[in-house]
């Protein structure tokens, strides 16, 4: 209420004198600080980002199982160390945008490769994919500011393909589910390209809300699709302020980041030294290494999600509440159990005619357990950011520090391994869902709208872990604050006794 | 769904002047008594019709409490309306405004419109900072000024609703850079400049910004 109840928090800038901030020191620091590890870490197999490559290594990355090219040969783009973020994601940005060119048929075929699937190519001859006709209307349309957005721009081709990926059964799906989206976000066409359009300083959130924009072109110039609307990724996750937060996160990220430069600028000698191998250990803590490791762990019992996401955010020692998300979250997979259960019980039930009345009753079709699929999908990340964001400014508002910054970064990064892997265990739910209510269907109508469930979970992912990046800087002040913190405790408590 | 233009608004001022209902009343049209307290910073969005032209407000509702202050700060940037919210039954809330408003000026541009917004209109009898008061601090430092209720109601839409005609005069008029995106503007998808700033310059706004203090 007043201004003497609470002093403010120290703005660490304040103490700095000016005259060390100058800029090329800035940047050199933060760039020693990032080389030493950027050999050994892995860093770059959670991204999954696509490195810059020479056009000539195109056709051995084909052949490359997918292990192999997203794990291993990563190099530090900017995406691993969002601690230059402003500068770097733009070069690196536009480094991935000269390996765009690949374009998303080959990502599937470097995934297929890998899995044992038939290529696409060697499909979609036998047969044609309703998703290419898109495609081709697509191609006409200029990059900048044609009509199809860049989500649908993923989907459509993603689409094209869908074919090949479903004839793999419902294994591979899983697997491709599980896995290989990844890789196919990796080579996210559109979003790339939207990326090296703008030459400017470029944000996640702005790349993000600008393809949004695009796609609201889009879903006005056509009047038909009103159920686009209802299943656009990116227009939805926009509608639960995921977008916003991010982007409030972003700035918070950025003001922390620039924190940190100049108080290791006006540092020297030893303390330098151990400060930096501190953040150096808070860094490596961002690299969600075991995320790869336990890919294989099976979905535990249902009530665990809000358990487990509550009592990892009570370690954090924050005061807010993941309510929201858990809600969130438990209201799709409710959804869910109601969406499979349903048919079965119906099929227990031999009056036929009253069968197939409730099927038409009850049962949702395709299209709408695909649309809440992407709603929640697009719900549940909006939720993940705005928890991130929400840690970000509670970090920097709490003066008091009951944990440690590196331990907070490793329930950080367990709450992201968790989130991601509740949205690939939905996705793979609701893709169960779309099988099972579409057995009728034909393959054409059926294996898009399964594979843009996949697509946009894998999206979603991707958010999410960015947004996770962001918090590295935040959380580096904040163990910057508490150790400013309690040497000045240490110097008040040995002053009575030198005096 | 599309729109001519974008505005992002912040609101700040003091903890429990009724920074987050006024953001309520204008998005949901209903009024919450109690409030959580926000943390860092909550966001609503509406549409607004302003001169035939659809505009989307993106209002980022910060949080007051003292302790925040640094971190809401970081939000300013790229806001082309502040509301600045003062309680007029609690003095201390309309003395603090002076500080509010350096931070404001300090960490935004300097073309942001600024609307100060004496809240709790409806609690007359209880009320501790004049009228005149507001209105005479809203004059001193070029600020538009108007009582509301986010209760009732009363002069929410127009407070919204003002802050972007304003805005949309001055891009009118050339001062806002709708091309630079620090200036908390942007161009709607399917706008090009040629359309949206047609010679259709309208001088309604001022008119509508008197006759709109009607009912508080």
């Amino acid at each position: 209420m007043s201004d003497k109840d609470d002093t403010e928090t120290p703005v660490l800038t304040e103490t700095v004198p000016d005259g060390n901030c100058e800029p090329a020191k800035n940047s050199e620091c933060v760039d020693q600080n990032a080389k030493p590890g950027s050999k050994s870490e892995p860093v770059g197999s959670t991204r999954k980002r696509p490195e810059a490559k020479p056009s000539s290594d195109l056709e051995t990355s084909k052949v490359l199982p997918v292990q192999e090219t997203t794990s291993k040969d990563v190099p530090q783009t900017g995406w691993g160390y969002w601690g230059s973020w402003g500068k770097s994601l733009l070069s690196s940005a536009s480094a991935t945008v000269a390996t765009v060119g690949q374009g998303i048929s080959t990502v599937i075929e470097k995934a297929e490769t890998s899995l044992g699937i038939p290529s696409p190519s060697e499909i979609s001859t036998e047969k044609y994919a309703p998703g290419e006709t898109n495609a081709k209307e697509n191609e006409n349309s200029s990059p900048v500011a044609g009509p199809f957005g860049v989500f649908s721009t993923i989907s459509t081709a993603v689409q094209s393909t869908g074919k090949s990926v479903i004839s793999g059964g419902l294994d591979a799906l899983e697997f491709i589910g599980k896995k290989t989206m990844d890789v196919i976000a990796e080579g996210d066409p559109g979003f790339k390209r939207t990326k090296g359009l703008m030459n400017r300083n470029s944000t996640l959130s702005q790349v993000l809300r600008e393809a949004k924009e695009k796609e609201a072109v889009r879903t006005a110039s056509e009047v038909t699709m009103e159920t686009d609307k209802k299943t656009h990724y990116g227009l939805l996750f926009d509608e639960f302020q995921g977008l916003s937060h991010l982007e409030a996160l972003e700035m918070l990220s950025r003001e922390s980041e620039i924190k940190v430069k100049s108080v290791l600028n006006s540092l020297s000698g030893e303390e330098l030294e151990t400060l930096k191998l501190e953040l150096q250990q808070l860094k490596e803590t961002f690299s969600l290494a075991e995320f790869c490791d336990e890919e294989e762990e099976e979905k535990k019992g249902d009530e665990d999600f809000t358990k487990e996401i509550t009592e990892l955010f009570s370690q954090l020692h924050v005061s807010s509440k993941p309510e929201k998300l858990a809600k969130a979250r438990n209201t799709a997979h409710e959804w869910i159990r109601k969406s499979l259960t349903k048919p079965l019980a119906e099929k227990g039930e031999e009056k036929q005619s009253e069968a197939e009345n409730n099927e038409r009753v009850n049962e949702n079709s395709v299209e709408d357990i695909h649309a809440f699929a992407i709603r929640s999908l697009a719900e549940l990340t909006a939720c993940s950011i705005e928890l991130f964001h929400k840690t970000a400014a509670l970090l920097l508002h709490g003066r008091k520090q009951e944990v440690m910054a590196i331990e907070r970064s490793q329930t950080l990064s367990q709450m992201t391994v968790m989130l991601c892997k509740e949205l690939s265990f939905l996705s793979k739910e609701f893709t169960t869902c779309l099988t099972t209510a579409g057995v009728k269907e034909k393959a054409d109508i059926l294996n898009p709208l399964i594979t843009a469930v996949f697509l946009e979970a894998s999206n979603s992912a991707s958010y999410i872990q960015d947004a996770f990046q962001l918090l590295l800087p935040v959380l580096q002040i904040s163990l910057i604050e508490n150790k400013m913190e309690s040497s000045r405790h240490e110097q008040q408590s040995q002053r009575p006794l030198s005096e | 769904m599309t729109y001519a233009y974008l505005f992002k608004y912040i609101i700040i001022g003091d903890t429990g002047v009724g920074k987050s209902c006024l953001l309520l009343q204008f998005t949901d049209k209903r009024f919450q008594p109690v409030h959580d307290l926000t943390i860092g910073v909550e966001f609503g969005a509406r549409m607004v019709n302003i001169d035939g032209k659809q505009i989307k407000l993106q209002i980022w509702d910060t949080a007051g409490q003292e302790s925040f202050r640094s971190i809401t700060r970081s939000y300013y940037r790229g806001a082309a309306g502040a509301l600045l919210v003062y309680d007029i039954t609690r003095r201390e809330t309309f003395n603090h405004l002076t500080s509010w408003l350096e931070d404001a000026r300090q960490h935004s541009s300097s073309n942001m419109v600024i609307m100060l917004i004496g809240n709790k209109s409806d609690l007359e009898s209880r009320r501790d900072v004049k009228r005149e008061e507001g209105e005479a601090f809203a004059r001193e430092h070029g600020l538009i000024f108007m009582e509301t209720s986010a209760k009732t109601a009363c002069n929410v839409e127009e407070a919204f609703i003002n802050t972007a005609k304003e805005i949309y005069r001055k891009i009118q008029q050339g001062l806002f850079d709708v091309h630079n995106e620090a200036n908390g503007i942007k161009i709607g998808p399917q706008q090009s400049i040629s359309t949206s700033l047609g010679p259709s310059v309208s001088q309604r706004n001022c008119r509508d910004v008197a006759s709109n203090s009607g009912c508080c």
